[in-house]
């Protein structure tokens, strides 16, 4: 079971990494930097820089559309990035300092990821289709949903044998696969995360870039016809 | 299939995408959210027609002919119908920018949808209707409306207002004020003559199109000759400054020409209400007569949304005497699309009818006496929206309005 296992990981990160690759083909096939030729482009001053980086980071688009669907959403990215982070401890030997320090924020994010999940669901649910309804953002959000409460799970009523786990993962990690401890509960939940790598949306790497650019933008619209 | 079709279907849906467009189209995150701002979406409640679905389908036509399973194994042709689908949801669009303006990830709509309508052009699915007939009619009348160039000034232009052959400044009408917004392109010259200060214009052979309905319908062929025609033409007058009145003229000058130029420009572009509202700032004029009105403007997409002028035409208004300003709910960068935009209405007339509609039953229950407009395009579309319907408002042009009052 543990060489089946990761071998699928390793194909599904493979896939992952060439389909990122044939991505950023795409992105960058062209000479031309980020530019959209017409547009104007306004001098990026360290605090433009700043207010881009807090654009992109308090999701504050988002926040001036729909301020009740920014707050689950905002609440999700930050759990999911400190669930992600504590997650960390699996994968590193030894476990650097700053990630050890994570690890209570880390617990906490993981209970409120599925309620800010939930909370999402809610606020679309209610929008109703009055507005576009996206199937495949509804199946990332029931699938990171599982994956969530699965965790969940583990934490508080099977609880694997987290020793044994993280030498299975670094063995993985180093291409020499060891056996994989007994636990279904782990399995489900590792196996969910699996499925979930494939469908990752590319807007995580690219809408921050568009984001910072759009502000560049809007500053660079007074110079259109005002210089 | 041509040689050069060919080599177009080969090579894939984003050749003439720059990157940051490219990425534009993989971050969009499906929300949703700029449905509720889409003047199209408020007249059909179409979702399959919506900014996201559309991005939906071309994500469909990139992955089929640049994805990685058509890198390893060939790439596929794109459904026919999703294609033609994806074509007309294209064009049915005004190109008015209010979902990028209220993107919550910030993607250029206004830019990129005319870049994808170049794409669907170069396929030979686009452009739809009466808009394929424009660059052979701009190509042997100098405009895409096919009017004689005779008629492009000789109906409309006050006689007491003399043209001089050099200037600074020079007044360009543009093909839609000129054939299709007479009286808005008659109060641009009644007010530059009041101004006083010499102006130039171009014959009216010269005096050919913008560009911007080539532009907005994706054949970009002969966009680099109008504009090093129009630009050596101003260029050769001695010109520092080049008013026009019609946002969309104002847009490709103020944003294209110098791409198509390949420099900058040799002159300054000003809207006639930022030339107007410095004048009256300068005591060059003024507005001496009283209007005891309530009046609404309504800023054209590509004059708030696109080039970023919104003080100016208030500042105007603002210094009529005794007028009372009005806005609508989506007014400056928010604005509402007229339904005149993206070279849809003559093609899409009743979507364009029903927007413009939504204009008019504002101002009316806004209670104003006047709507005042500073687009040709609204202008002409907004008229028509009011014949055979049974709410009324006065419909004026910003220029036309102050023409009167100076
Ligand atoms: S540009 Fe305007 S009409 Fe077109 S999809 Fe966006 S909001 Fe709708
Ligand atoms: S708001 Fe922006 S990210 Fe959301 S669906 Fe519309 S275009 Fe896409």
């Amino acid at each position: 079971m543990g060489i089946f296992l990761s071998i699928s990981v390793y194909a599904v990160y493979l896939y992952f990494g060439l389909r990122l690759i044939s991505h950023a083909l795409i992105w960058f096939r062209a000479s031309g930097g980020l530019v959209t030729a017409g547009v104007p482009r306004a001098k990026s001053t360290c605090s433009t820089r700043a207010v881009m980086l807090l654009d992109v980071f308090s999701f504050r688009r988002l926040f001036e559309v729909d301020t009740p669907l920014w707050f689950g959403s905002w609440t999700f990215h930050l759990c999911f990035f400190l669930v992600a982070m504590s997650h960390l401890r699996y994968f590193l030997e030894p476990v650097p300092g700053c990630i050890a320090c994570v690890q209570p924020f880390g617990i906490a994010a993981g209970y409120v990821l599925p309620l800010s999940l939930l909370y999402i669901l809610t606020v679309r649910l209610a929008a109703g289709r009055k507005r576009y309804v996206s199937y495949s953002n509804y199946f990332i959000l029931i699938l990171i949903l599982l994956i969530s409460v699965s965790g969940i799970m583990l934490r508080l009523f099977f609880r694997p044998d987290l020793i044994g786990i993280k030498a299975f993962i670094i063995g993985m990690l180093g291409f020499s696969p060891g056996v994989l401890p007994e636990s279904p509960a782990f399995l489900v939940h590792f196996i969910l995360l699996l499925l979930l790598v494939p469908y990752l949306p590319f807007h995580i790497f690219t809408a921050p870039l568009v984001t910072m650019e759009a502000r560049r933008r809007d500053d660079a619209l007074r110079t259109v016809m005002h210089d | 299939m041509t040689e050069r079709r060919k080599s177009e279907e080969k090579a894939g849906f984003t050749s003439g995408l720059t990157p940051l467009q490219r990425m534009e189209i993989d971050a969009c995150t499906l929300c949703g959210e700029c449905l509720r701002n889409c003047p199209v979406q408020a007249v059909t409640n179409r979702p399959e027609i919506s900014p996201p679905e559309k991005i939906r389908m071309f994500r469909e036509f990139i992955k089929g002919t640049e994805g990685l399973k058509s890198r390893l194994f060939g790439p596929g042709r794109p459904d026919r119908r999703l294609l033609e689908d994806f074509t007309k949801a294209l064009f049915e669009c005004t190109t008015c920018g209010a979902c990028g303006q209220n993107c919550t990830v910030g993607i250029f709509t206004q830019r990129l949808w005319p870049m994808l309508r170049k794409e669907m052009v170069k396929k030979g699915l686009g452009p739809i209707g009466p808009q394929a007939d424009m660059p052979e009619a701009v190509r042997t009348t100098g405009n895409p409306y096919k009017k004689p160039a005779e008629e492009r000034y000789s109906p409309w232009f006050p006689e007491d207002v003399g043209v001089s052959a050099k200037a600074d400044i020079a007044y360009y009408a543009g093909c839609t004020g000129a054939y299709e917004a007479q009286p808005m392109v008659r109060g641009d010259v009644g007010v530059l003559g009041r101004i006083g200060e010499p102006f130039t214009m171009l014959p009216p052979e010269d005096e050919v199109c913008c560009g911007f309905p080539l532009f907005i319908t994706g054949q970009h062929e002969m966009l680099e000759d109008l504009t090093k025609r129009l630009v050596g033409a101003y260029k050769s007058r001695g010109v520092k400054v080049l008013v026009c009145s019609c946002p969309c003229c104002v847009n490709i000058m103020a944003r294209d020409w110098p791409v198509f130029y390949g420099k900058e420009l040799p002159f300054k572009i000003r809207h006639i209400t930022q030339f107007v509202a410095d004048s009256i700032r300068a005591g060059r004029v003024a507005i001496k007569k009283e209007l005891k009105e309530r009046i609404i403007y309504h800023d054209p997409c590509y004059l708030s949304r696109g080039a970023g002028i919104i003080e100016e035409p208030r500042a105007v208004l603002r210094s009529i005497p005794g007028v009372e300003l009005l806005e609508f709910d989506l007014h400056g960068s928010n604005s509402r699309c007229c339904g005149a935009g993206g070279a849809a209405r003559k093609v899409f007339h009743e979507n364009a009818i029903a927007m413009a509609r939504l204009t008019i039953d504002e101002a009316v229950e806004k209670k104003a006496d006047k709507l005042i407009l500073s687009c040709p395009a609204c202008y002409a579309k907004v008229n028509e929206a009011m014949e055979g319907y049974d709410k009324k408002v006065q419909i004026v042009d910003i220029m036309e309005l102050v023409a009167g009052l100076i």
